[in-house]
């Protein structure tokens, strides 16, 4: 008697640490956004006064309207994600093609291509970006966007590897079936596979479109002014005519940014961790 | 299923007769993955080999007309202290991996092992840690900014509440805990939500006969968890090392949003990759920053062998053990 009671005391004294602990990092995990969601409504004036006024006096709810107004934000806002859409779907499609043949087909060299696959995860990526950046501008195709749709032609290797897991379980029979029936490979990929496959693709479809959504590095070298995208555009559009940073207003274009990205993630949340643990796990 | 291969021939348009069923394959499977080899090939095996012939040479990203060949020069101005921001930036990137490395495996596994108890909640503060990862770089730098500046910024408010006027210049001068704060921000979500998926692998009977067994939490801990989770926690370590060499869009974003623009970053966080960067879009030394490029991958590859070869010695494999 004595012993369970104190062990439901020490478990009652954990919990309460635990319950301590994720409060506080819950906390500082979330002040950052308080910080840019209150500076987004305050005046630059009140962003630069120490002591730190918290809520601003009268809520600048016109910064959102100004940061239409100073740079091309819609235009802007709609090219990356047009960008995104198309290369979400193209890399979607071919990864897992890939993955299919990677999941079902045990042939010659197919086990040393994925090794491949697998070891491109590991090759820092921006060892491939530079020197690509060379060959681009020596074929005249800087400040366009087919290095994008090039890259998301030849798929990608943390897409086909989840594509692969995933089709790695699916029974054999089921082919087999496909198989008798006269169904062509292909048709059975696209017909059998890819349906079934719908928490994959959600998952890669997100992660893709984050990928151009977020990226900095691939439009900063490759992309002038005009063609350029979000990440670039907000970094270093919002500037007074005598060069200074137009801060709070900056603030309320990155909140905008960050909000669709938010929608995605609790849309197809189960999918994108299962994606990332997939990954992590057996990568 | 014999049938099935001699119906085949008949069906109009094939020319396959000849091919056995599984030549037909090894097709099928080549074409499938043509994309992915045709991809590996330009945009992977060319780049690497332009890669190499341009780092010979002292191509300046502008026109081919003035290129000429300069043997192993590149290599030698990196590698002997001629340029003394080659030996420092890589020092900088060492430090930045001590920091953050530990620092973000420590946190994610430790919110990974309190998440992994069974409390109420647990999914609400799953996703509030994991909600970072998704905000992009430039937006994190953004928000922190708010938080790090050295005259308005909340944290140094928050300390002046202790220390009165505290000015820490966490973008500044104080920028590699500044920017490892930013990382592990932004990084916490992915790795813990991986460490907990490893933790809910760890079978529930392990745990319970270890503690009929008598056996208390920090012994259960070191003895069944810590052991069962070193695969997960070595391959984000391997993925973690890769991050911190290859690291150039924090100090650039820093220097783009969080100071003021086109600035050099602060000498605590002038990694490797960043003085690489200046060197090809700041100085035009394409050929000499290649070459750059080229020294670090093969340190990173170094790295990455010394890595998988203490494997064996800490990392725990289920096929000499009982595993599942």
């Amino acid at each position: 008697m004595n012993y369970v009671l104190r062990t439901r005391l020490q478990k009652r004294v954990g919990n309460f640490f635990s319950y301590l602990i994720m409060i506080l990092v819950a906390i500082t995990v979330l002040v950052p956004f308080a910080g840019l969601l209150l500076t987004s409504i305050k005046q630059d004036s009140e962003y630069i006064v120490w002591p730190i006024i918290l809520f601003p006096e009268i809520p600048q709810w016109i910064n959102y309207v100004n940061a239409f107004l100073l740079i091309p934000l819609s235009r802007v806002a709609v090219r990356t994600a047009v960008l995104g859409i198309v290369v979400s779907i193209l890399v979607t499609f071919s990864s897992s093609l890939v993955g299919f043949a990677f999941a079902r087909y045990k042939v010659k060299g197919s086990r040393f291509l994925f090794f491949l696959v697998v070891s491109l995860m590991i090759i820092p990526v921006i060892v491939i970006l530079i020197p690509q950046f060379i060959i681009y501008s020596y074929l005249h195709l800087t400040n366009s966007y087919w290095p994008w749709i090039f890259n998301a032609i030849a798929g990608n290797s943390f897409f086909i590897f989840l594509f692969r897991q995933f089709f790695l379980s699916f029974p054999k029979e089921l082919e087999d079936a496909a198989e008798v029936d006269g169904a062509s490979p292909f048709r059975i990929y696209w017909q059998i596979f890819l349906p079934n496959a719908k928490p994959v693709i959600a998952a890669v479809m997100v992660f893709a479109f984050q990928g151009v959504w977020s990226d900095y590095f691939m439009p900063l070298i490759l992309l002038n002014d005009d063609k350029t995208l979000l990440s670039v555009k907000l970094a270093s559009g919002y500037v007074n005519p005598q060069g200074f940073s137009l801060t709070t207003i900056s603030m309320a274009a990155n909140v905008m940014y960050i909000i669709p990205l938010v929608i995605l993630f609790f849309l197809a949340q189960k999918h994108i961790i299962r994606g990332v643990v997939t990954s992590g796990l057996k990568g | 299923m014999d049938t099935a291969l001699k119906s085949l021939p008949k069906v109009k348009g094939r020319k396959r007769r000849i091919w056995t069923r599984s030549q037909r394959k090894t097709a099928d499977f080549y074409l499938f993955v043509s994309p992915w080899i045709l991809g590996f090939l330009l945009l992977i095996v060319v780049p690497l080999i332009v890669a190499i012939l341009a780092s010979l040479t002292n191509y300046d990203g502008l026109s081919l007309n003035t290129i000429r060949w300069v043997g192993f020069s590149n290599y030698e101005r990196a590698l002997t202290n001629i340029d003394v921001d080659v030996k420092f930036s890589f020092t900088r990137t060492v430090m930045w991996g001590l920091l953050n490395l530990p620092t973000w495996l420590a946190i994610s596994f430790g919110m990974a092992l309190i998440l992994n108890q069974n409390l109420k909640a647990r999914g609400l503060f799953r996703t509030i840690y994991y909600i970072p990862s998704i905000v992009p770089l430039v937006a994190a730098m953004t928000a922190w900014k708010v938080m790090l500046d050295k005259n308005v910024g909340w944290l140094n408010g928050f300390l002046s509440l202790f220390w009165p006027g505290t000015a820490i210049g966490w973008l500044s001068e104080h920028a590699l805990t500044g920017m490892t704060i930013v990382a592990v921000w932004t990084g916490l979500g992915t790795a813990m939500v991986i460490f907990l998926a490893g933790l809910q692998n760890i079978p529930d009977e392990l745990v319970e006969a270890a503690r009929i067994d008598g056996a208390n939490g920090l012994q259960i801990f070191r003895f069944i968890t810590l052991p069962l989770m070193t695969p997960v926690i070595f391959l984000q370590l391997i993925m973690g090392l890769i991050g911190v060499f290859q690291q150039l869009n924090l100090p650039l974003v820093l220097t783009q949003v969080g100071i003021s623009r086109g600035a050099v970053p602060p000498r605590q966080i002038y990694l490797f990759m960043y003085h690489v960067y200046r060197q090809m879009f700041v100085s035009n030394r394409w050929g000499y920053g290649i070459a750059l490029i080229l020294i670090m991958f093969v340190v990173v590859s170094i790295l990455t062998f010394i890595v998988f070869w203490t494997e064996k010695y800490w990392v725990y494999s289920d096929t000499q053990g009982e595993g599942d």
